[in-house]
């Protein structure tokens, strides 16, 4: 229940559904201290109440696009006395279902940039001077940033955005690992509203990829793109 | 009194403190004295505050903080098995989201209360009406301060009946330090301009302030312009770096200023909160930006100030953070002397206390 120095901390934003909770229940597990931020004040204290009797849980609600939220964050990682990993997961798909980009609404699509981009950079400026060395910075990714699905043109852009924004900053900070990680199609909310009315049962819990990002936490793996399924989930649960 | 590297050196004597309202020593808000220094020329005036009109200009504007107080301070028990005081006070500085707060914890004395310091991480206070305070984290505004040390501020987790605010509302009282005994209602932490709860403690320079002082700086033709600066708690250490706080400068305050700037008017500011928010947003010419945001700016006499000629302001205490910003503004020699007869005057200290109008730039008008 303690926070220590001995003990990791990890910020995860887009915490309290989906892959973002999955991810906090696994690091919960595995005894790291968390810093919790979504939007949904409800469910992110439903998580925290959750996940408080395992391990240390600091749980803010906000928006991840507020500078002010930003700041609040930093405050709290300071707190914590710095931080091992930052899960920049919170996204936005945009509208759904997902419109073509000769009809994709510009300024909506200017808020899914805000988003997926802005905000995750946002929140590392923010947090720079908490970030322990050799810090982890995992940035959620998709496979629609490197594939031209039609009607992925608003998310897919900005996530490519993302990913180049990632590897310009691994080069810029060698004393960090920075991992754009691509967790495949999963049983999430988003995922659902990207194919509204269609059955997605056959599509894996987010709970399949955490061992993935486990491993890179846990590693030393050098900065880069890195597609969960490919990362052998079996052998870090041998681990 | 000597001029040291730490700043001026004097001592506040228990009769120089301001112990209630000006109001219970049977004078009102606006008879508290006033002392008017012009740096220029080292002439010092005292007055009262109600003659502040006569020592503006048409064209100055007077910039002023519209923070409401809010009832900071609520009762809260320690669970048995953490440290040996049990009764403590729990003091509300700042939001950081709807339920985390920058709280304060002081343990209750016969006279006012002190810092709590054993507190811990995980810890569960009891608030009135069933709420409680988790404590999540030290709340550390600089960066390695107080790691593995005691902790006096804490970030904690606010599980309330209702919206934070409403509830201190409903069940807080304003923060009183030893030097006030005994409490006053809220309406006594308000002044004339007070529209939006958020300060801890008062923003206090505006507490002379009456109607018919409005009415009469509007009809000599200074501008009035409004901003928000909530105020956190006020309880720092010697030398200790002021908070960060929350602030926002609308557009219209800030062409105001601007305006009057380039008209050669003065931009005086009604506390060092005002100071604080304006210098934020100002660049280097003095030119204000509206905006929002927290501030962690400390005024220095090397930063200096860049937007704000005159300051109206309270008596502080010997190394506090606001004498370096007057000191920004008018050198310490001139604040010496202000002081210095300040003290031969036996004005008094704090909230309830008398004001100080100290410019560098002598008005138009003597």
């Amino acid at each position: 229940m303690k926070g220590s120095s001995k003990e990791k901390t990890a910020l995860i934003t887009g915490a309290s559904r989906g892959l973002g909770l999955a991810l906090a229940r696994g690091l919960a597990g595995r005894g790291w201290n968390l810093i919790l931020t979504a939007r949904d004040e409800g469910r992110l204290r439903s998580v925290r109440d959750e996940l408080a009797t395992r391990t240390h849980v600091a749980a803010i609600a906000g928006d991840v696009t507020d500078p002010i939220h930003r700041y609040a964050l930093a405050v709290l990682a300071r707190g914590h006395a710095g931080i091992d990993a930052v899960i920049n997961n919170a996204g936005a798909l945009g509208p759904s279902p997902q419109p073509e980009l000769l009809d994709y609404p510009v300024d909506v699509l200017s808020a899914v940039f805000e988003t997926n981009v802005i905000a995750p950079l946002g929140v590392l400026q923010a947090v720079r001077s908490e970030l322990k060395h050799g810090a982890r910075i995992i940035n959620v990714t998709s496979d629609a940033a490197v594939t031209p699905y039609s009607g992925w043109g608003g998310y897919g852009s900005s996530k490519a955005a993302l990913e180049q924004l990632s590897a310009v900053l691994a080069a810029e900070n060698p004393s960090l690992r920075v991992y754009w990680v691509d967790p495949g199609d999963l049983r999430t909310d988003m995922h659902q509203a990207a194919f509204p009315g269609e059955d997605i049962s056959d599509r894996p819990l987010p709970e399949a990829r955490v061992p993935a990002f486990i491993t890179l936490l846990d590693s030393d793996f050098p900065s880069g793109r890195y597609v969960a399924a490919a990362l052998g989930p079996a052998v870090v649960e041998a681990a | 009194m000597t001029a040291g590297d730490a700043g001026l050196e004097f001592k506040v004597s228990d009769e120089l403190a301001a112990h209630e309202p000006p109001e219970a020593r049977g004078l009102t808000r606006d008879q508290v004295r006033l002392m008017v220094s012009r740096v220029n020329d080292d002439v010092i005036t005292h007055a009262r505050f109600f003659d502040l009109p006569d020592f503006l200009d048409p064209g100055d504007v007077l910039a002023v903080n519209i923070s409401a107080t809010i009832n900071a301070a609520l009762e809260a028990v320690r669970e048995p098995h953490y440290g040996d005081a049990r009764d403590v006070m729990l003091h509300l500085s700042a939001p950081l989201s709807t339920t985390l707060w920058v709280v304060e914890l002081r343990r209750r004395a016969a006279k006012g209360t002190s810092p709590l310091l054993d507190a811990e991480v995980g810890e569960q206070l009891r608030l009135p009406a069933g709420g409680i305070a988790q404590l999540v984290a030290p709340y550390l505004p600089e960066a390695g301060g107080l790691q593995n040390g005691p902790v006096r501020l804490w970030i904690a987790d606010l599980r309330l009946p209702k919206d934070a605010l409403a509830y201190a509302a409903r069940y807080g009282s304003p923060i009183r330090y030893a030097y006030v005994p005994k409490p006053w209602p809220l309406s006594y932490y308000q002044t004339v301009f007070s529209a939006e709860p958020g300060s801890a403690e008062m923003p206090s320079a505006g507490r002379a302030f009456t109607p018919q002082i409005v009415q009469r700086l509007i009809r000599k033709g200074v501008r009035i312009a409004p901003l928000i600066l909530h105020t956190g708690v006020s309880s720092l250490e010697a030398n200790e770096a002021p908070y960060p706080e929350r602030y926002r400068v609308p557009q219209a305050t800030a062409l105001a200023v601007n305006t009057a700037r380039s008209l050669g008017s003065r931009i005086v500011a009604v506390g060092t909160t005002v100071v604080r928010a304006l210098e934020t947003l100002a660049d280097e010419d003095g030119h204000v930006r509206g905006g929002h945001g927290w501030t962690d700016l400390v005024i220095t006499p090397e930063r200096g100030l860049r937007a704000v000629d005159a300051i109206l302001t309270g008596l502080h205490e010997p190394r506090a953070s606001h004498l370096s910003m007057l000191e920004a503004l008018v050198g310490r020699d001139h604040l010496a002397l202000a002081y210095d007869s300040a003290l031969d005057h036996h004005y008094l200290w704090h909230e309830f206390g008398d004001l100080h109008l100290i410019a560098k730039a002598p008005g138009r008008t003597p």
